[in-house]
């Protein structure tokens, strides 16, 4: 009775650990994560620990917190939608009205939607930064490969989880936005028309690919993402987090000296304070900017100025840009090579996209380099800088109608405008990276 | 038979004997395990198409109905059926809908400018879904100016004047509104018209034609 708090909570432990048997594997857990960043040698460094120094460290913990909360947003937005797709053309669903039942019935239901809605954006952001940040530093080089790979699924995870959930209201945008997409995996050569069969349910949206959605979004997908983060998440917090390069001066001096401290608790608590302000930010966000769904889907009818999410404009603007390529040129691709349209803008897109994503995937395999900082990688980075500035000018690109329209330009000059910067925007900012970073290794050296 | 030898390199016959056994065993269990594996494999062929599934019922209606676009002359006559009379002028053009299921343009030309086929009373209708990606096209409505069917996703322009043969990726063989923009791979196929009792009908000729998306 007069037991203190500690205690009891102490006995509980006492009671389950005799059951479980788990003392021994908490305890081997906490000797390998402070095996892995030694406190004692840390204490040195303390002033230079994780917070404020190195923002850019924060993008995966944002990443990891905002999953955690599309998780939870997610979860009671299940328990209000209905996902189906029966009825006519035109008319509001079930899945459409159940969306618009969460926004303007269901008690903080537009707050909740809002959160899930931003949450994504942010998400997708916050994997970008996390992705290209590792790009340069190149942790894969140093016994992170795994992590890196396991990183590449979960971003093509990411990308999955918002392609899906953007259907789900079956509003017009999403459902064009999707007809789009499948018609596009349809193209692919050889397999696309199976694949659309089987992971869609036909070879055009229906109900049933509703359904299908509906399922890896909240079903599927999320036992994947368990796995693939989890792993993710496990790797850095065994391997400890990969250090700044600043970090590598002391490593010389035959002394294993880590910048940062232990994951716990001086890593984790700086990644909580971020959280929070994350949380904050959705939160504001979710509250001043909800977006309604739009007019309920018609498949006879596509709406003006039809655009992707902001983060597959650069896939849309390349089919575009390929297509405006083979104009200038007056290159008509043939009808088939070896039985499909091989060069026909779409299959091109869809190989360079496939090219790009294979050869993030292999970057371990590929780059053999020893030199892990980016500022001795004149190459390396220059094709980084190449490829944000790619990415982004084809962002551009696919705004093309919206953009011509609003500044009164004609379509074929204004194509011809973004067309021109799409080719030459990346390369103007790629080769100064190149040639100014040549010159810095060259004079390292001598 | 290398791993009983090294564990038993004298041991002679017997020992060799029972090793062999002891492959059979599990050679057998790992075949049955894998032939277990390979059984329930056979339960992902539920993800196929079902034959007959989707298939449409009963008498199709092939009279062209008015379709949903707003803002248009024909907005408030939407799902209504298409009159011959309504298309009164060279030019007047709407987006209709046929068999229920096929969207399409149906536009009144100048005949003495059409090649490659003939209209009836001056009508001439085309499948409607872009054979880019499948976004629908229109007529007037983004390009008032021209007489062109554009598609909005991604800028295919269709000259409905210019009739060409084409082939669908199924094979079949159709005559179409030649491409002469953007990135469709092929042309819009014709949906033959015919007029009964002053009312605008598709025929259905082949509709294997105008199945390319889905």
């Amino acid at each position: 009775m007069n037991d203190s708090l500690t205690t009891r909570a102490k006995r509980i432990y006492e009671w389950l650990d005799k059951r479980l048997l788990i003392s021994p594997l908490i305890a081997k857990t906490q000797r390998t994560i402070n095996f892995a960043l030694p406190s004692t040698l840390t204490r040195q460094n303390r002033s230079r620990v994780f917070w404020f120094i190195y923002p850019y460290y924060y993008a995966g913990a944002i990443t990891a917190f905002l999953a955690i909360l599309q998780g939870i947003t997610g979860l009671l937005l299940a328990f209000n939608y209905v996902p189906s797709a029966v009825g006519d053309p035109g008319t509001p669903t079930q899945a459409y009205l159940s969306v618009q039942n969460i926004m303007r019935s269901v008690p903080l239901g537009a707050l909740i939607r809002g959160m899930h809605q931003w949450g994504a954006n942010l998400l997708v952001a916050a994997v970008a930064v996390h992705a290209f940040w590792a790009f340069f530093r190149s942790p894969y080089r140093v016994g992170r490969e795994l992590t890196w790979f396991l990183g590449v699924f979960s971003l093509g995870l990411a990308l999955a989880y918002s392609f899906s959930g953007y259907l789900l209201p079956w509003d017009q945008l999403g459902y064009w936005a999707a007809t789009i997409s499948i018609q596009i995996m349809r193209a692919i050569p050889l397999l696309g028309n199976s694949l659309a069969q089987i992971l869609l349910g036909g070879t055009g949206l229906s109900a049933t690919t509703l359904t299908r959605i509906y399922f890896y979004h909240v079903s599927l997908l999320p036992v994947v993402a368990l796995v693939l983060v989890g792993a993710h998440m496990l790797l850095v917090i065994l391997q400890g987090v990969s250090e700044p390069e600043e970090a590598w001066k002391t490593k010389s001096e035959k002394q294993v000296a880590p910048l940062f401290g232990p994951f716990f608790p001086q890593q984790i608590a700086p990644v909580l304070i971020v959280s929070l302000v994350t949380l904050g930010i959705v939160l504001l966000l979710s509250a001043y900017a909800v977006q309604f769904p739009g007019d309920p889907a018609n498949k006879f009818l596509t709406p003006r100025f039809i655009v992707p999410e902001w983060y597959f404009l650069w896939a849309y603007g390349l089919l575009k840009w390929v297509g405006w390529i083979y104009d200038i040129v007056h290159f008509a691709p043939p009808a088939a090579v070896f039985g499909v349209d091989l060069l026909s803008a779409k299959v091109v897109g869809i190989l360079v996209a496939a090219v790009l994503f294979l050869v993030l995937l292999l970057l371990p395999i590929i780059d053999r380099g020893k030199e892990v900082r980016a500022l001795r990688r004149p190459l390396k980075t220059a094709i980084g800088v190449w490829a944000i500035g790619f990415l982004a000018t084809l962002t551009l690109y696919a705004l093309n109608e919206i953009l011509s329209a609003d500044l009164s330009i004609p379509v074929d000059t204004m194509n011809l405008i973004l067309g021109s910067i799409v080719i030459a925007v990346p390369l103007i900012a790629a080769a100064p990276v190149y040639l100014v970073l040549r010159q810095h290794v060259a004079k390292g050296v001598s | 038979m290398s791993m009983s030898e090294k564990d038993a390199p004298e041991s002679g016959k017997k020992a060799r004997h029972s090793a062999s056994r002891r492959q059979f065993i599990q050679m057998m269990v790992a075949l049955g395990f894998l032939g277990t594996i390979a059984s329930f494999l056979s339960l992902l062929t539920s993800l196929l198409p079902s034959s007959g599934g989707g298939q449409q019922q009963g008498e199709v209606d092939n009279t062209f109905r008015y379709g949903p676009e707003k803002g248009t002359w024909y907005a408030d006559k939407s799902g209504s059926e298409v009159k011959v009379e309504d298309f009164d002028q060279i030019g007047k053009g709407a987006g209709v809908l046929w068999r229920g299921s096929i969207p399409a343009i149906l536009i009144r030309i100048d005949e003495s400018k059409l090649r490659g086929a003939t209209a009836n009373s001056g009508l001439i209708a085309f499948s409607s879904a872009c054979t880019h990606l499948c976004c629908i096209a229109t007529w007037h409505l983004d390009r008032p100016n021209e007489a062109v069917l554009f598609c909005r996703c991604h800028d295919g322009i269709f000259d409905p004047y210019d009739i060409v043969k084409d082939i669908m990726p199924n094979g079949v063989e159709y005559r179409g509104a030649r491409v002469i923009g953007g990135p469709p791979p092929r042309a819009a196929p014709i949906i033959p018209v015919e007029i009964r009792d002053g009312k605008v009908t598709g025929v259905p000729s082949n509709l294997e034609t105008y199945a390319y998306c889905g």
